[in-house]
């Protein structure tokens, strides 16, 4: 289990714990569940990289404590 | 402003039309290349043209969430607001598809309750296929009649908000909308009457409604028993599925309750901590030591710059990890009664490095989490709602 974070640097930051196995759209439906946001509108990023749902964290390559940006569309 | 809204459009739903598209999509569609090409000074007859070369609907779609044509042509209608006639016409034309479909979508945006059910059901029966543009990029294929069925059942279409529309059968209550009649409904009829003249008087038949009828015979009032019948049959089907939405609408509720319980939750899981600490005390005993000797250290420091640092030294702490425990710091601390200068003479702030480097060895620990933890166990319930894996 690791545990991220993330930041819309507009006042809302959530901690979510989640397993490295999970896809980013796994981690979007949790975001979810935590701000009340449609999973859908949600977009993960890291500077200009948008993460893809798809994927999973490890691939990623995000590990325990990082930070992600979190932007709406 | 370029795209600011017709000045002679009524506004809709008390608002500007241009505000039913939400303001994210709306910017993105203004700032997209069809919309700055192709939809430039449009006005309702040109706009057919346009909606006639269509080939898929779709929200947006790709990593920056581009918007497709068709949400382009629908900002466009409302933008513009085409009479109620020209939309009328876009539905009931026969030869394009996608112009259908967006004359239903954009009438299902600003239309009144009685229109929309009025125009859009008679588009039940159009199954021809349409490409349907998921937000990944990628194409799905979709029937009209299906995507009709979206905007009449759902809230949510083509990264849309829809306006709140009545259930069907409220309306049919008020009397304000008949009942509607499938098209499959005379088919029904006819294979029924087929089956009866199959087999006239079959008296052991297993089911009791069947028996019933058979029952009755041919009574001049049977005919208009059946036609109830059948209504009634219809109207069930709508009130299941008003059932199901109802029960989903209740989880959602439940679900809140839940985290108005978080409360509770938070105090249990300090108190679990506080458990923790005991049982660990003679396992963090040496790192107690250690941070005796710190503690000291840094004492002998303060008093040779001959400075009161018990503040300022909360206040360097790491930021990250401040950040991380601030939650429940101040939670802790609003609990407490003592003020936060009263703490650091009582002791308070001896607790807190501890708890901190407690809290980092367990996540140093290969991070597996303690499966009695209620935040642990609260999210695993939450993933399991999501059809997702427990947390490993």
């Amino acid at each position: 289990m690791i545990e991220v974070v993330l930041n819309d640097r507009l006042g809302k930051k959530v901690r979510v714990k989640c397993n490295e196995d999970d896809t980013i759209g796994d981690l979007k439906k949790l975001v979810a569940a935590q701000t009340g946001t449609r999973a859908d509108k949600i977009r993960i990023q890291k500077w200009y990289n948008i993460y893809k749902d798809h994927i999973t964290l490890a691939d990623y390559e995000i590990h325990d404590g990082m930070g992600l940006e979190l932007y709406y569309d | 402003m370029a795209n600011r809204t017709d000045p002679l459009a009524k506004s809709i739903h008390g608002t500007n039309p241009q505000n039913l598209v939400e303001k994210i999509v709306r910017s993105k569609i203004y700032q997209s290349t069809y919309w700055k090409e192709q939809c430039f000074g449009l006005t309702a007859e040109t706009l057919v043209d346009k909606a006639m070369e269509l080939d898929h609907t779709g929200g947006t779609y790709g990593g920056n969430r581009k918007p497709t044509p068709f949400l382009c042509l629908a900002l466009k209608m409302l933008q513009i607001q085409p009479d109620k006639d020209i939309v009328v016409e876009f539905i009931k034309n026969e030869d394009y598809k996608y112009v259908r479909v967006l004359g239903a979508f954009y009438l299902r945006l600003t239309g009144t309750v009685a229109d929309v059910y009025q125009y859009l059901e008679p588009l039940y029966n159009d199954y021809r296929k349409i490409r349907q543009k998921l937000s990944d990029g990628k194409f799905t294929l979709t029937h009209v009649d299906e995507f009709i069925d979206e905007l009449l059942t759902k809230d949510y279409s083509c990264d849309t908000a829809l306006p709140r529309i009545q259930k069907r059968w409220v309306l049919e209550a008020s009397g304000t909308l008949e009942p509607r009649r499938s098209a499959l409904e005379d088919d029904f009829e006819e294979e029924e009457e087929d089956k009866e003249d199959e087999q006239p008087m079959e008296i052991d038949e297993p089911n009791g409604r069947e028996k019933h009828d058979h029952y009755r015979g041919r009574s001049p009032t049977r005919d208009r028993d059946r036609d109830r019948k059948h209504e009634r049959h219809h109207r069930d089907r709508d009130y299941d599925r008003d059932r199901d939405y109802d029960r989903d609408y209740g989880r959602g509720r439940e679900r809140d309750r839940d985290r108005d319980r978080e409360g509770d939750r938070d105090r249990d899981r300090d108190r679990d901590r506080d458990r923790h600490r005991v049982r660990d005390d003679e396992y963090g005993r040496d790192r107690d030591r250690e941070r005796d000797r710190d503690v000291r250290e840094r004492g002998r420091r303060d008093r040779d710059r001959g400075r009161r640092r018990s503040r300022s030294r909360s206040r360097s702490r790491d930021r990250r990890e401040r950040d991380r425990e601030d939650g429940e710091y101040r939670r802790r601390r609003g609990r407490g009664s003592a003020s936060p200068r009263g703490r650091a003479e009582d002791g308070g702030p001896r607790d807190e490095p501890k708890k901190r480097k407690e809290k980092k060895e367990k996540k140093g620990e290969g991070n597996a989490p303690d499966p009695n933890d209620p935040e642990i166990i609260e999210m695993n319930k939450l993933r399991a709602s999501l059809g997702l894996k427990p947390l490993k």
